[in-house]
């Protein structure tokens, strides 16, 4: 009585471990199960990293898009005044109106609640007058009043270098006198900076000569000269105008310049305007290092429900006004977030499947390897539970540690490691082991022969059949709902208006489908595959025999032997079709950026000419057409927000004047599409002007006719001939050729200049002109480095990465799973005259079928469920374009793929041949007759 | 126990040792095995299991290495070969039948006899002459097209048979053929070899411990310890009509 069946007690019982088979087991295996832990703790590694890496990406995402947004992410809060009417019928100055505004920013600040306060930087208060123009003469220059008040109810701190501060305009006694609505302007007190006052050439005293839009002189005094302690002080960035004057900012050609209240004058600036010309506001700014992920969706939610409860504009009361574009940045930046998200899920997946399937194949070797040992046990009276207890016990204490050491060091790798994604890789490593183990120790004990009867053997093989068709029907049906949900939703979450599941929130229960469509649409192909690698290995078989080569018949006669094995052929079909979908959807990333950054800037570099030079543009473009390494150099007349009637509504498309011929060469030298409809605009004949068009919504059609609209001249009529090629990000376009336009009355004044060719960027860096530069090499390394590209891409490369090596470890394991079987059948073929370097072939021959389906049906699975999917899976919000990128296939890294698998079998060959000539064809023998 | 004068024999086994392992745990598996056998006889070897049979064999085929000793197969020294050297005697000297067969599963039966053929790189027309004459030798000609998995043990032991005659060696070494078969068909199968070296003229040595099998034995030699026990030796040979040499 063995001592198993000795310490049995009788009836039910908890399993009895036999601790010595225990050690025994583990330490004869000690390999394997390391090789095991290994898998599970890299996996551990990389699904527990990459959550909390993805969250820390949607913060930074979050915190990049605020900064990019700028001053549309302020949040401004208006209020009116409440009105001065005294009791005369004039109006009664307030000495007090700055402790007014006090009140009002701290109304605003009270407002905000808990979740948005913290994120806003101390609000900064201003008052300002509508714009008055400047009457010296000179250039178009306009004037603003501004009071600036922060959080401790003070401007920012100034230097009075010149004067003093502004001056209330009565004396104390007067502070609160009534005056009557048709008195002559009243005087007001004002500081200026030193720029301004240069541009000015005034002094302190001195009266700015000032009219508002309706003509009336305003009577305002500067009372000093001021230096800005800090001129970077937030204060200062809602008016610059205050420090220097600043162009543009009232229309082109237009400067600003503005005149620094005190609280002593702000009551006087009240009364030098009428009621609704002194607007005051309170600013909040973004403090983008505080924002996260998690936090911008209650700032959402709470910057909405400001803005709904703002008063109509229409109302005059002193009720608080909310403008800001926050909300829309932190939307448009979480549906990004969660397109980046769901995309690392789809990545995830796939890595998550392929070391799942390795790890059942790593189970599946051990089991090999033990089944002689577990029979024995179970001869020798072990029961099934104590066997699977015992198997549990072992597997679980190598999953749960090798788990705990990945997410340890995935801990370190980036704080706040999450075991949502571990779950499935643990549970395989734990559960694959002991259910293989009992099973097989089940198979080796029971009574149950090959039935004798041939009908019963037929009966046993379609059940067998029948349990395999139902798996495969599961599999299908389940990739097809994948690929359903994925079609019909697009890859982002159902949720509404973006709110998606965090990142690393693990694969929540709606967006899980979908994501793993690529997934189960390769495990979908893989048992295609693998219902057409047996039949192509016995055709093979059955050309072999017909051959006079001894080799081709013994190798495929053990690949038709072994090409029934379905694990082998998964991992390996899986992992390289997984890792050629990561590398395609990398390339097609890349890609999408490079168009992406073409289409922004529209050639290597663009000029964008300031209107005061915009009259030298034509000769700009022909001084850098001449400079070297330029190809091309198009100048053209670029406005947005055009005027154009169409379909007797006005729409407000980009409208660009452009040489025709022109702008096609230059188009014909960058990648971007051609577009041949621009020959048809140089065409004359129409009477209309002929012209291109783009629209977003359909508002602009080829063949409408359309009105351009222009201030203080005669319309242009304009017929729609085609399709605009696309210029710039601008949704809508209008494009005219230059003479033709220039002969109907309107001659263009180029204000852009497109270049191409490798020496652009020098040659506009070199044109010295006052014009902003964009260089698409710049746009496109800032593309690539935003957080969540950046992010996705470097997942793309690691997934590709950890599923090819997962795909090699899976090769490695299938080749030591069927070696023995290879070993025996070397052996007796080395008894009947194989030669030992001819057995090499005969295993690479053995080995090659299911590499060859893997390496070559991989990649091209692979390929097809990219083609399948990825314009579904919404890349387009990384990389900047109006539509997802076209597919690219990286095919040299494809090719990789088909070598990297190739060559393995080239190396295990000869590490397996190496490995056998240890062993004496003897032993080979004796142990195969066990 | 030595060969006759007159008779040069097939094989000579010479003061064959073979240890495994070292030290306190070593086994001397052989000790000065030394023996001939003539050409065109049947001798079985007999012995316990874990006696030497089987590494003797083993040695003998080039499976394995003596530690010392010498072992000479139609006058080719076995234990001086190279690996190309024991793959050319296997390929035209020596042939194995072993207990489990060792047939190629997806391969027919006559695909199976052919493979030697195959690797001696015979002409096709010449292979399937040889393998149906075979099949038909084993009384197997109406299973050719079948595969191992088909078959009764007894008729894939005889398909080994054919498969190690396809070559026509000189010497058939068989390692406990009969093993895995019940009695009947075991007599069959040695029945089979004893026919063998009477039409093929091959030389047969088999491993067996059953009485009934070591009958049809021109002469049997038994192992004891890994040493060859010379009294059991002279018993047989008075037993079995004085067919063999010594």
């Amino acid at each position: 009585m063995s001592e198993r069946t000795a310490l049995r007690p009788p009836g039910r019982r908890r399993p009895a471990l036999h601790w010595p088979s225990i050690r025994g087991r583990a330490l004869a295996d000690a390999g394997s199960l390391l090789m095991a832990a290994a898998v599970v703790a890299v996996v551990t590694l990389l699904a527990g990293a990459v959550p909390p890496l993805l969250r820390a990406t949607a913060d930074d995402a979050v915190q990049d898009a605020v900064r990019r947004a700028g001053d549309d992410a302020d949040i401004a809060v208006h209020a009116r005044w409440e009105r001065d009417d005294g009791p005369n019928g004039g109006r009664v100055r307030a000495p007090r109106l700055a402790e007014d505004v006090d009140d009002f920013r701290n109304r605003a600040t009270d407002a905000l609640g808990p979740s948005l306060r913290p994120a806003l930087h101390p609000p900064v208060a201003t008052v300002t007058s509508d714009t008055l123009k400047i009457t010296d003469g000179s250039v178009l220059r306009t004037f603003q009043l501004t009071y600036l008040a922060n959080d401790h109810g003070a401007g920012p701190r100034v230097t009075w270098i010149a004067g003093g501060p502004p001056r209330p305009a009565v004396p104390a006694a007067d502070s609160h006198v009534e005056v009557p609505y048709e008195a002559a302007p009243w005087p007001v007190q004002v500081g200026l900076s030193e720029a301004d006052a240069d541009a000015l050439k005034l002094r302190p005293g001195a009266r700015i000569p000032l009219k508002d839009d309706q003509n009336r002189v305003k009577h305002v005094q500067v009372s000093g000269i001021f230096r800005a302690t800090d001129s970077a002080d937030p204060a200062w960035r809602l008016a610059p105008w205050l420090l220097h004057p600043v162009s543009g900012a009232d229309g082109v050609g237009a400067t600003r310049l503005a005149g620094l209240l005190s609280p002593d004058s702000l009551p006087d600036a009240r009364l030098a305007f009428n009621q609704d010309q002194l607007q005051r506001t309170v600013w909040f700014t973004p403090d983008p290092g505080v924002l996260t992920w998690d936090s911008a969706q209650a700032i959402t939610t709470t910057v909405v429900a400001l803005k709904a409860t703002s008063g109509s504009s229409s109302v005059l009361d002193s009720s608080l006004k909310w403008e800001t574009q926050l909300d829309t940045v932190l939307r448009d930046v979480r549906t990004q977030v969660s397109a980046a998200s769901a995309q690392a899920s789809v990545l995830l997946t796939g890595v998550l499947a392929a070391a799942v399937l390795v790890l059942l194949l790593a189970a599946d070797l051990l089991v090999r390897r033990r089944t002689p040992a577990l029979a024995a046990a179970r001869q020798r009276g072990a029961a099934l539970p104590d066997l699977g207890a015992e198997l549990l016990l072992e597997s679980a204490g190598v999953a749960l540690s090798a788990g705990a050491a990945g997410l340890a060091l995935a801990r370190v790798v980036a704080p706040g490691a999450s075991w949502g994604w571990v779950v499935p890789v643990v549970l395989a490593a734990a559960a694959a082991g002991p259910a293989f183990g009992t099973l097989a120790a089940a198979r080796a004990t029971r009574d149950r022969r090959a039935p004798a009867n041939r009908t019963a053997r037929r009966s046993v093989r379609r059940t067998r059949q029948l349990r395999r068709a139902t798996l495969e029907a599961a599999v299908l049906i389940a990739a097809v709902a994948a690929f359903a949900a994925l079609h019909q939703r697009g890859i982002l979450p159902a949720a509404p208006s973006g709110d998606a599941a965090g990142p690393g929130s693990g694969p929540d229960g709606g967006a899980a489908l979908p994501a793993s469509a690529p997934t189960l649409g390769v495990l979908a192909g893989t048992l295609v595959l693998l219902r057409l690698l047996p039949a192509g290995t016995r055709l093979a078989l059955k050309q072999a025999l017909r051959s006079r080569r001894p080799l081709a018949v013994f190798g495929t006669a053990r690949a038709a032997a072994t090409s029934a094995r379905v694990l082998p052929l998964l991992v390996l079909v899986t992992s390289a079709a997984l890792a050629s979908f990561a590398l395609t959807l990398d390339a097609t990333a890349r890609q999408g950026l490079a168009d992406g950054a073409w289409r922004t800037v529209g050639a290597d570099a663009r000029l964008d000419v300031a209107p005061a030079a915009a009259t030298s543009t034509p000769a700009l473009a022909r001084r850098i057409a001449a400079a070297p390494g330029v190809r091309q150099a198009v100048a053209a007349q670029v406005t947005d927000r055009a005027g154009v009637v169409a379909d007797s509504l006005i729409v407000a498309p980009r409208l660009v004047i452009v040489d025709a011929p022109a702008f096609q060469r230059l188009l014909a030298s960058t990648p971007l599409p051609d577009a041949p409809a621009l020959t048809r605009l140089t065409a004359t004949g129409h009477g209309d002007v002929p012209a291109l068009v783009r629209s977003s919504d359909g508002s602009l059609r080829p063949g409408m006719r359309l009105e351009l609209l222009r201030d203080g001249a005669p319309n242009i009529r304009l017929t729609a001939v085609g399709t605009a090629p696309a210029v710039g990000d601008a949704g809508d376009v209008v494009l005219v050729d230059a003479s033709t336009v220039a002969a109907a009355g309107m001659p263009a004044v180029p204000n852009t200049v497109w270049v191409t060719g490798p020496g652009a960027a020098r040659a506009v860096a070199a044109s010295a002109v006052a014009a902003d530069t964009v260089l698409r090499a710049d746009v496109l390394s800032a593309r690539r480095a935003a957080p969540l590209t950046s992010g996705l891409l470097r997942l793309a490369w690691v997934s590709a990465a950890a599923l090819l090596a997962l795909g090699l470890l899976g090769l490695a394991l299938g080749a030591a799973a069927s070696a023995p079987g290879r070993w025996q059948t070397l052996t007796r073929l080395r008894t009947l005259g194989l030669r030992p370097r001819d057995a090499r072939w005969v295993a690479a021959g053995e080995l090659l079928p299911p590499v060859v389906v893997a390496a070559v049906g991989g990649p091209l699975l692979g390929v097809l469920l990219a083609r399948l999917t990825l314009g579904s899976l919404g890349l387009r919000l990384l990389t900047g374009q109006p539509a997802d990128p076209a597919l690219v296939l990286p095919w040299w890294q494809l090719g990789l793929v088909t070598v990297a698998l190739l060559a393995a079998v080239a190396v295990v060959v000869p590490i397996e041949s190496a490995l056998r000539r240890r062993r004496r064809l003897s032993e080979v023998l004796r142990a195969g007759e066990g | 126990m030595s060969a006759g004068p007159t008779v040069r024999p097939l094989l000579t086994v010479r003061g064959v040792h073979r240890r495994f392992g070292t030290g306190p745990t070593a086994v001397q598996a052989l000790r000065d095995v030394s023996f001939d056998v003539a050409a065109g006889t049947m001798v079985a070897l007999v012995g316990r299991s874990g006696s030497g049979k089987t590494t003797l064999l083993n040695i003998i085929g080039g499976l394995d290495r003596p530690d010392a000793g010498t072992v000479l197969v139609d006058g080719t020294d076995v234990t001086a070969l190279d690996e190309d050297g024991l793959s050319r005697l296997r390929r035209e000297k020596v042939a194995y039948v072993f207990q489990t067969f060792g047939l190629i599963p997806v391969l027919s039966a006559a695909e199976n006899v052919g493979a030697p053929l195959r690797l001696a790189r015979t002409p096709p027309e010449e292979r399937e002459r040889r393998v149906e004459l075979l099949l038909e030798l084993v009384g197997l000609a109406d299973h050719a097209q079948q595969r191992p998995g088909e078959l009764s043990g007894g008729q894939q032991q005889r398909v080994a048979i054919a498969r190690a005659l396809a070559a026509s060696p000189r010497l058939l070494i068989a390692d406990e053929p009969t093993g895995q078969l019940d009695a009947e068909t075991g007599l069959s199968v040695m029945a089979l070899l004893r026919g063998v070296v009477e039409s093929e003229g091959v030389t047969v040595l088999v491993s067996t411990h059953d009485p009934v099998m070591i009958a049809l034995a021109d002469r049997a030699i038994r192992i004891v310890d890994g040493q060859v026990d010379g009294r059991f030796e002279g018993q047989v040979d008075g037993q079995v009509d004085g067919r063999a040499t010594s």
